[in-house]
C-alpha cells in the first residue's frame, strides 16, 4: 500500500530553511542570502514506466507553491525583487551552465535543469551508476549494461562480469568485479580499455579526470592513470590494522587523501612532488570507523571534507587546519557552493535530517532540521539542489 | 618461503585447538570451489550453501571492515553484497560475503569463536542464498584456498574428466584414444568437473589439482592453492597463470602445452580434488606431418 506523503511537511521544511537563512544570516564578508528558486514534485516511483519518463514540459519551475511564503518572509532584499525567483532561463546561459543536474532520491533518480525543468526521471532497478553526463540503471544480476544520457537516450552498451560505475562527470565508465578484486574501463564503443586486479579488495574509489585513486583493504593506495597503469602506490603505516576507509583525489590531481587504519585512525594527505607524491600532513583522529566513510576535495582542490562521528571535518591541507562541524547525525551528502565559498552538508539523525551550511575552517553559517523519509543533497548550477520526499528544491545561496 | 611461515604455523596450530578453527556455518555444502572460472577472474574463495543460517568466524578475530547493503555509504558498487572482514592472528583475514541485509551488528568490533557475524543471505551479485568465504594471508598478499585451512569434509566422489581436446591454432579437436593429429604446438584442453554428493546440480567446480604428462614426462601441473596479484593481474601463486591462461573461452581448462612431433605419443591427464580423490585419463595418439 502506498503511503500518501503529506505536502505540509515539505512546506514546513522549506519555511524553516528559509526562516533560518533570513533570521540568522552569518557574516561572510558580505550578507549571505538564501532564496528558494523553484520546487517541483517528482512522480511516484511506482508510477514510472520501465525506462523512466522524460517530461517535455517545464515541471513546476517558478510555480506558485514555491513562492507561497508568508509575507513576513519576503525580505526587502533579493527575495523581494520581482525577478528573484524567475531566474534567467537556462537557454540564455553558456552551455556549461545548462547541464542538467543528477539527483537520486529514495528509489528514484533523474536529471533536472537549472531552471527546474525535469529532464528525466526513472525508478532505480537495483542500483544506478549516476553521473552528470549519463547513467546506467542496472539489475542485481546481469552482465550487459547500457549507458544512457540525461534524457534517457541510449549512448552505448557494454558487458562485464560485475557492476557498472561511472566517474562523476560521466566521461569514464568502469566495471567493478563482483568480488571487488579488480576494475576494467570501457570506451564509448563498449570495448575494454584496460583491466586491473588489485593485491587486496577495493574499499574506496575516487575518480577525477584522468586520475583514479583506489583504496584497498590491505591499507594501500594505488593511483591509476588513464591507461589503468599504477603511477603511484602508497602503503599506509602506523596503525595496528592497516585498511583504507576512504580515499580521495583532488580534481587537479595534485592531492591525495585517505582515512586509514584501525588503532589509530589517521587522515593522511599527500601532495604532488615531482612525478610522485609525498605526505604533507598526518592527523590522528579519535574515530573508530570500520566501514567506508565520505572523504572528498572541494572542486577547487583547496578544501577537504571528511565524515566524522556525527560531524564533518573541514580541512585545508595547505595550512594543515582541520575544524569539525557538528551535524547531529551521519553525513549523507556534501555540496560545495562555488560563489559563496561554503559547503552544504546533509546529515541524517535518528528522527530527522539536518542541512548545515558552513564556511570551511570558519563557523556554521546556518542550519535547519526537517523530517523526511528520504532526502538528497546535490548541486545545480553551483547552487543547492535539495530533495525531500518526492520533491526537489533549488536554493540559491549568494553573498550580497 | 618466509612469507608462508605464518600460514603454515596456523595450519599446524589448528589441530591443537580444534574448536578454534572451524567452518563459518553449521550446515556446510560447498557449492563452488577456489579457483573456479568466473569469466574474467578466478573465484577467490569458496561458496557454501546449506540455507539461511548463522555465520560465525572461523577463528576469533576483530572487525576490520563491514558494509551493509542499502544503508552504508559506498563509493563503488559492491557485488559481494553485505559483508564483513575479520582480522585474525598472524595477519590472516577472512571475508564473509552476501550476508542477509540487517543482520550485521553495527556495534560489534570483536568476534569470539561462537559469535554471530551475520546470517547467510543473498545480497549483492548472488543467485541464491550462500556464503562466499574468502581467506587472505596478508603477509604474502595472497588469497588462500579455504579448504586448506578448514576441517576436512567427507567427499568420496572423484573428479570427472568429461572431454579432452587438443587446440592447434584455431582448430580444436576432441582427443580420443588412437586419434591422429597434425604436428605442431598444441594446447591440451579438458572439461573437468568435481561433483559432490551433496550438490544436486552439475556445476563445473574446479578440481584442486591437474597434472599433465606426455610420454612419461610431466609437462604441466596446476594447483589451486593460492592466488596473488603480480603486475596488476591475479595469478595462481608461484606461476604467471591468470584466469584466461587457465580457462579457455568455453570454460575448458588449459592443462598445458605440448610439442607434437611425428610418431606415437601417450598423454596422461590426472585430476585430483581436495579430498584426495583422483581421476586419470590415458590417451595414446599418433602425430603426423
Amino acid at each position: 500500500m502506498r503511503r500518501k506523503k503529506p505536502a505540509s511537511g515539505f512546506f514546513i521544511a522549506v519555511v524553516v530553511i528559509i526562516l533560518y537563512f533570513i533570521l540568522f544570516p552569518h557574516p561572510l564578508g558580505r550578507e549571505l542570502v538564501a532564496r528558494p528558486a523553484w520546487t517541483l514534485s517528482l512522480p511516484a516511483a511506482e508510477s514510472l514506466p520501465p525506462g523512466g519518463r522524460s517530461p517535455d514540459s517545464p515541471a513546476e519551475a517558478g510555480r506558485p507553491d514555491a513562492l507561497q511564503r508568508p509575507d513576513a518572509l519576503q525580505r526587502p532584499d533579493a527575495l523581494q525583487r520581482p525577478d528573484a525567483l524567475q531566474r534567467p532561463d537556462a537557454s540564455e546561459r553558456p552551455d556549461a551552465l545548462q547541464r542538467p543536474a543528477a539527483f537520486q532520491l529514495g528509489d528514484t533518480f533523474g536529471y533536472v535543469g537549472p531552471s527546474g525543468r525535469l529532464v528525466h526521471v526513472e525508478k532505480t532497478l537495483f542500483r544506478v551508476a549516476l553521473s552528470e553526463a549519463g547513467f546506467v540503471n542496472y539489475t542485481r544480476i546481469g552482465s550487459d549494461w547500457v549507458l544512457r544520457d540525461p534524457a534517457g537516450e541510449r549512448l552505448f552498451s557494454f558487458a562485464g562480469r560485475g557492476y557498472p560505475m561511472a566517474s562523476g562527470d560521466g566521461a569514464r565508465v568502469f566495471v567493478v568485479k563482483t568480488d571487488l578484486t579488480g576494475l576494467q574501463e570501457v570506451d564509448r564503443s563498449g570495448e575494454v580499455l584496460w583491466n586491473r586486479d588489485f593485491p587486496s579488495m577495493l574499499t574506496s574509489v575516487s575518480i577525477e579526470g584522468d586520475h583514479l585513486l583506489a583504496g584497498l583493504m590491505d591499507g594501500s593506495l594505488e593511483l591509476l592513470d588513464r591507461t589503468g597503469a599504477a603511477v603511484f602506490t602508497h602503503a599506509t603505516s602506523g596503525s595496528r590494522i592497516p585498511v583504507i576507509l576512504a580515499a580521495a583525489v583532488s580534481s587537479d590531481g595534485s592531492r591525495l587523501a585517505c582515512l586509514c587504519g584501525i588503532d589509530p585512525q589517521v587522515l593522511t594527505v599527500l601532495g604532488k612532488k615531482g612525478a610522485s607524491f609525498a605526505e604533507t600532513s598526518r592527523t590522528l583522529l579519535s574515530a573508530e570507523f570500520r566501514k567506508e566513510v565520505r572523504l572528498l576535495f572541494s572542486p577547487d582542490s583547496r578544501y577537504l571534507v571528511l565524515e566524522g562521528d556525527g560531524a564533518a571535518g573541514l580541512a585545508d591541507p595547505g595550512s594543515r587546519e582541520l575544524s569539525w562541524t557538528p551535524l547531529g547525525g551521519s553525513l549523507t551528502g556534501v555540496s560545495f557552493l562555488g560563489r559563496a565559498r561554503a559547503a552544504a552538508l546533509l546529515a541524517r539523525g535518528e528522527s530527522s535530517w539536518r542541512l548545515t551550511i558552513a564556511a570551511p575552517l570558519s563557523s556554521v553559517l546556518c542550519a535547519a532540521s526537517f523530517r523526511a523519509t528520504a532526502a538528497f543533497l546535490g548541486s545545480v548550477d553551483g547552487q543547492i539542489l535539495l530533495g525531500i520526499d518526492g520533491r526537489l528544491l533549488r536554493v540559491d545561496v549568494e553573498a550580497m | 618461503m618466509r612469507r608462508l611461515l605464518p600460514l603454515a604455523a596456523l595450519v599446524l596450530v589448528a589441530p591443537l585447538s580444534l574448536s578454534a578453527l572451524d567452518w563459518p556455518v553449521g550446515r556446510t555444502i560447498v557449492t563452488a570451489t577456489f579457483g573456479e572460472d568466473r569469466t574474467d577472474h578466478f573465484h577467490n574463495g569458496i561458496d557454501i550453501g546449506g540455507g539461511e543460517q548463522d555465520v560465525q568466524p572461523f577463528l576469533p578475530g576483530e572487525l576490520v571492515f563491514r558494509y551493509e547493503e542499502n544503508s552504508d555509504y559506498t563509493s563503488l558498487p559492491r557485488g559481494v553484497g553485505s559483508f564483513v572482514v575479520v582480522h585474525h592472528a598472524d595477519d590472516i583475514e577472512t571475508v564473509y560475503c552476501h550476508l542477509k541485509r540487517g543482520t550485521i551488528d553495527p556495534r560489534r568490533t570483536t568476534y569470539g569463536a561462537r559469535d554471530r557475524i551475520g546470517v547467510m543471505g543473498d545480497t549483492g551479485y548472488s543467485e541464491g542464498t550462500h556464503l562466499h568465504f574468502i581467506v587472505r594471508d596478508e603477509q604474502s598478499a595472497s588469497y588462500v584456498n579455504p579448504l586448506s585451512l578448514l576441517p576436512a569434509i567427507a567427499d568420496a566422489q572423484a573428479p570427472v574428466i568429461r572431454r579432452v581436446a587438443l587446440a592447434i591454432g584455431d582448430q580444436v579437436r576432441t582427443l580420443a584414444p588412437g586419434a591422429i593429429v597434425p604436428s605442431g604446438r598444441g594446447t591440451v584442453l579438458a572439461e573437468i568437473y568435481d561433483p559432490r554428493a551433496d550438490v544436486k546440480f552439475l556445476w563445473p567446480m574446479a578440481p584442486y589439482g591437474v597434472r599433465l604428462s606426455v610420454d612419461g614426462k610431466e609437462i604441466a601441473r596446476v594447483s589451486f592453492d593460492a592466488l596473488q596479484v603480480v603486475e596488476g593481474r591475479m595469478v595462481l601463486r608461484g606461476t604467471r597463470l591468470a584466469s584466461r591462461d587457465v580457462y579457455a573461452a568455453d570454460g575448458m581448462m588449459r592443462c598445458g602445452e605440448v610439442d607434437l612431433r611425428p610418431g606415437t605419443s601417450h598423454l596422461l591427464l590426472t585430476v585430483r580434488d581436495f579430498a584426495g580423490n583422483e581421476t586419470s585419463r590415458e590417451l595414446p595418439f599418433t602425430v603426423r606431418d
